[in-house]
């Protein structure tokens, strides 16, 4: 957790002689290099963005005309609630599975076992390494002809021939999930442990002399210490893999026959192969606005528990 | 502290030798019950630690393979006959070396750039009070929860008009978009933890307000600073949407260089590409060993990972 400022500070500066500025007209300098650049680089592109999806306009070529709503339109009558329900089936599944595993590692490395620390560390490479290497490395496990994943399952009896992972609709989604978990999971450790050894072991202590199981105490004492980490920790995955897109991209690249299509790679593939940034726009627009709620909600959470401040 | 509490729990314990049996029960349950939660603890463990750990085995024999042995079905899962080559195939490829360099240098500039833009920024907004501060935190917050696959659409058309597309300059500002939020929340963490007081001490002293950030308070922030510039490379080094969209082969960066080099050909040279996976991990796993300390803190307060 960032180190939250004292609830009320005195500006240090209030009783400097000698500065022209007044302390606010100073601190809003401080802010101008990195204003202008926000202004230029996100705000502006963003709101431009917001006006493009009511023109049709073709990424290559100059000039634009206005359309209204008919973009907006095409979505709306065409694949929105399909990529709606696609980017929600990844978002949930690639937030709670990580969350469950990564919990269930923090509990256990929070038990008290020898070396924990260390296995802290080496269950983050999977986190660290870059997202298209992590694409890579699952890609060549899922591989429908050498890949290891059907050679164990293979040897082991499960499957009776080989099975092409990401290559079928009913099967890429959840290789993407996989795939997406693995990378995830050890970022969910790392907080959850954070969060875990904030709880006083006198605690534990207590409730298990009176004679509370394991079960119980996570329940009473454990779950209700961590809750907060884990609500953020749970939302912040969710806002990312809602948006997510180098994992679905090069693994699948939102297909096989649009599978795993998801808002990310949807408005990708529009305006990037397709060339229509007004279709690619519209799709975007829709899919700020389903954004702005969950950070509307991430917000108000850390808002409440001081960290914004 | 040991020490000082184990001389009245060993007296305890000499007593409950004389306690009642339900006192003896319930301490063998609790005996019983720790032993069993070692158990699911270390069960937990080696399951999640397969799940975690096979994958890298697997990258790192992939790696160290000849490309018949990789084309074989069944795999063998401890390679047989090891070999370099991959790597060394890798240092003969220039186009990868362009790669490599040009990664370097717009993840370094990146970084520089937001930590620069970031300090001034996150001072001001952990050692003022003024109108509007709040607003301001929240935009530089929330803007890195817009979708990049949307930014990029319109930054592509910005970059394109000013004739940016591919140079050094549109892949910095592009990183630069994720970097500076992040860049900015960690320095004003780092900034609220040094003390006011510290501050009017200059200000009594004469020093400018200028000077107080320069002479005092940036070299005190130092540490904090070069690991924000870290977390900047990293994140810059990892991106891959906007590099493989911005710019082309002459100024791409590594991750999609090699996507571009290995993935969709006939047959992927996945030794190679196993290999080179490693080496553009290299970088990253050594910035994370410097960060280790300073990771919840920049975990949360960028938002780290997208």
């Amino acid at each position: 957790m960032s180190t939250a400022a004292p609830p009320q500070k005195a500006a240090p500066h209030r009783e400097r002689t000698g500065g022209r500025l007044s302390n606010g007209a100073f601190a809003l300098l401080l802010t101008a290099p990195g204003l202008a650049l926000f202004a230029t680089i996100i705000i502006y592109p963003l709101v431009s963005a917001l006006f493009t999806g009511f023109f049709k306009q073709d990424l290559r070529l100059p000039g634009r005309e206005f359309v209204g709503l008919d973009n907006f339109t095409y979505w709306l009558d065409g694949d929105f609630l399909t990529i709606l329900k696609q980017t929600l089936v990844f978002t949930v599944g690639a937030t709670i599975v990580p969350f469950v595993v990564g919990f269930a590692l923090a509990l256990a490395l929070n038990s008290g076992l020898k070396g924990s620390g260390f296995l802290r560390g080496l269950f983050l490479f999977p986190w660290v390494i870059p997202g298209v290497v992590v694409s890579f490395l699952w890609m060549w496990i899922f591989n429908a002809n050498y890949g290891v994943l059907n050679g164990i399952l293979m040897k082991a009896g499960i499957i009776e021939e080989s099975v092409s992972w990401l290559g079928q609709p009913g099967t890429a989604m959840l290789a993407v999930i996989v795939t997406k978990t693995w990378a995830s999971f050890p970022w969910m450790m790392v907080m959850l442990l954070a969060g875990l050894q904030t709880v006083p072991k006198e605690l534990h202590e207590a409730a298990s002399m009176d004679g509370a199981g394991s079960i119980r105490r996570f329940f009473a004492v454990t779950w209700p210490q961590v809750r907060g980490v884990a609500s953020i920790v749970l939302l912040l995955e969710f806002i990312w893999n809602f948006q997510h897109f180098d994992t679905i991209y090069v693994l699948t690249g939102g297909g096989p026959a649009g599978a795993t299509e998801t808002f990310a790679t949807a408005v990708y593939q529009t305006a990037f192969k397709g060339f229509d940034i007004g279709r690619a726009t519209a799709l975007g627009g829709l899919w700020m606005l389903l954004l702005l709620v969950l950070v509307a909600v991430y917000l108000r959470i850390t808002e409440r528990k001081g960290d914004a401040r | 502290m040991t020490t000082t509490t184990s001389t009245p729990l060993s007296g305890t314990d000499r007593l409950r030798t004389s306690a009642p049996p339900a006192r003896h029960a319930r301490r063998r349950r609790m005996r019983k019950d720790l032993l069993r939660s070692r158990i699911v603890a270390w069960t937990a463990v080696l399951v999640i630690g397969a799940f975690g750990m096979l994958p890298v085995y697997w990258l790192l024999a992939t790696a160290l393979s000849s490309p018949e042995q990789t084309f074989q079905f069944p795999p063998k899962l401890i390679p047989t006959d090891i070999t370099f080559s991959n790597f060394t195939a890798l240092a003969e490829n220039d186009q990868l070396i362009t790669y490599l360099v040009n990664s370097l240098i717009v993840a370094s500039i990146t970084a520089v750039l937001s930590v620069v833009v970031a300090t001034y920024m996150g001072y001001s907004f952990s050692k003022f009070r003024y109108r509007g501060r709040r607003s301001l935190m929240h935009l530089v917050l929330a803007s890195q929860m817009f979708p990049q696959a949307l930014l990029l659409v319109t930054l592509y058309a910005v970059f394109s008009s000013f004739g940016l597309l591919n140079t050094y300059t549109a892949l910095v500002l592009s990183f630069t978009t994720f970097t500076m939020p992040l860049c900015v929340w960690m320095l004003k963490g780092i900034f609220d933890t040094i003390p006011d007081a510290l501050l009017e001490a200059a200000s009594i002293d004469g020093a400018s307000r200028w000077r107080t950030l320069h002479s005092i308070v940036a070299p005190l922030a130092a540490p904090g600073m070069i690991a924000a510039g870290l977390f900047a490379f990293v994140r810059g080094w990892n991106d891959f949407i906007f590099a493989v969209t911005l710019a082309d082969k002459e100024k791409q960066t590594l991750p999609p260089g090699l996507v571009s080099t290995y993935i969709g050909e006939f047959q992927t040279a996945w030794p190679e590409l196993m290999a080179a996976s490693l080496v553009v991990s290299v970088p990253v796993v050594v910035a994370f060993m410097f960060l280790q300390r300073y990771l919840v803190g920049g975990m949360t307060a960028g938002s780290v990972k997208s």
